[in-house]
């Protein structure tokens, strides 16, 4: 699936969608197990033993994995409830938001201990945890009011693969599919403003929103920087 | 821009521009630069070289510093008056293509051997304009696949614009073709 076999043009730099799709997979979800299991040493940490009927965060491609054996539900994060869908929905449809996403989740103070000062690679910022290494962005802990960065991809993976763990199962989706068209419409929006030296303010947008626009607005800004020299 | 072997490049500065003689040059009478025509080529004779050998030519000076160079390089006509007005007029509606098929690397030549402002701003609004109908475009291709008029301005794109529109497309592909995947198993 991946496009670097197009000459002459090399595949450009970035994620590619179905990279994004996988990445995404990294995320914990909130599982409620079945059976017993003990924990697993994965390469990224332990995951805790599976003690049914205790909720236990694992990640999502094992709790997908798991639930195609039926050996676990999967709780869908706070975020991906109808009534939570909508309030987002109503607040990007909002005529007042029209030039922005709606806030991603609030980040966790950082972590870092002792910044060297002036020295730009140990800084605070720039230390700062990203996804999919955001604690509880889709777990039961999650916060309910903003979209994480991978609401598209596990929005789409659970209502696909745990449909039966969803109050309202065809009211999400068509949220989800909402949503994601009026976010895209802005992110096209955006397009106007493109410049040779220029960013677009695009908080709150999501990794396959960008994975899709990536390759379109690399190339329109690097021919603006070609005209412009 | 590029690197030596990046066929864009190549291509790019194999495209013409008129070159006017300084001085006789009667050894290329007969090469293809003159078209075989064996007219001798006499200060004043201008042809259309392309723009690697163009270059060269503009900016070699055989007999010191202070001397002529060997040629005077003209603006190709793609990037004349005509064009230029007509772009400023209606930037999407300029078949591009058939003014030179890698025009906005032409355009970039161009600038960096004349300092030409006008041009420069012509350029860059030209490519936003055109840059926001390509995305356009690449987002409805299911309804407008050959057809009607959406034809005229999609085979008027030069390469770098069908380059553009190939990654507008591709993103939201590349996007559905995953979801048709996870949604299998």
């Amino acid at each position: 699936m991946h496009s670097d076999t197009r000459w002459p043009s090399l595949s450009p730099p970035g994620l590619t969608p179905s990279e994004v799709g996988f990445l995404c997979e990294m995320e914990h979800v909130t599982v409620i197990p079945r059976q017993t299991l003990d924990g697993l040493e994965l390469l990224g940490g332990p995951t805790g033993a599976l003690k049914p009927p205790f909720p236990t965060p694992l990640p999502l491609w094992l709790a997908l994995l798991l639930k195609k054996q039926r050996r676990a539900n999967i709780t869908p994060p706070p975020w991906l409830s109808v009534e939570a869908l909508t309030q987002i929905l109503d607040f990007e449809t909002d005529e007042r938001t029209a030039e922005l996403f709606s806030p991603s989740p609030d980040l966790p103070p950082s972590t870092t201990s002792a910044p060297l000062e002036g020295d730009p690679y140990l800084a605070h910022d720039s230390l700062e945890l990203s996804a999919p290494f955001l604690k509880d962005t889709a777990t039961a802990r999650a916060q309910a009011d903003a979209l994480p960065y991978h609401w598209l991809e596990i929005g789409h993976l659970l209502i696909t693969h745990a449909p039966d763990d969803f109050e309202d199962l065809d009211a999400v989706r068509k949220l989800l599919r909402d949503l994601r068209e009026v976010r895209m419409s802005k992110l096209r929006k955006g397009f106007e403003v493109l410049d040779a030296g220029g960013g677009v303010k695009m908080n709150g947008v999501g990794g396959m929103e960008i994975a899709e626009v990536r390759g379109f607005v690399g190339g329109v800004v690097d021919g603006l920087r070609w005209v412009t020299d | 821009m590029a690197s030596y072997y990046c066929p864009t490049a190549i291509l790019t500065d194999a495209q013409k521009a008129p070159t006017t003689f300084s001085l006789a040059v009667p050894a290329l009478s007969h090469s293809p630069l003159n078209n075989n025509s064996g007219t001798p080529i006499t200060p004043a004779t201008t042809l259309d070289l392309p723009l690697w050998l163009a270059e060269m030519l503009a900016v070699s000076r055989p007999s010191g510093p202070a001397s002529a160079p060997l040629a005077t390089l003209d603006m190709p006509s793609a990037l004349g008056p005509k064009v230029m007005n007509a772009l400023t007029a209606d930037a999407t509606s300029v078949e591009l293509r058939q003014q030179a098929q890698w025009f906005y690397g032409l355009g970039e030549r161009m600038l960096e051997l004349f300092e030409d402002e006008e041009m420069g701003a012509v350029l860059l609004n030209t490519f936003k304009k055109r840059a926001l109908e390509i995305a356009d475009k690449a987002q409805n291709t299911r309804t407008a696949q050959q057809g009607g008029d959406s034809g005229d301005f999609m085979s008027g794109l030069d390469e770098t614009e069908r380059q553009l529109f190939r990654a507008a497309h591709d993103g939201t592909h590349t996007v559905k073709r995953w979801f048709e995947a996870t949604s299998r198993g």
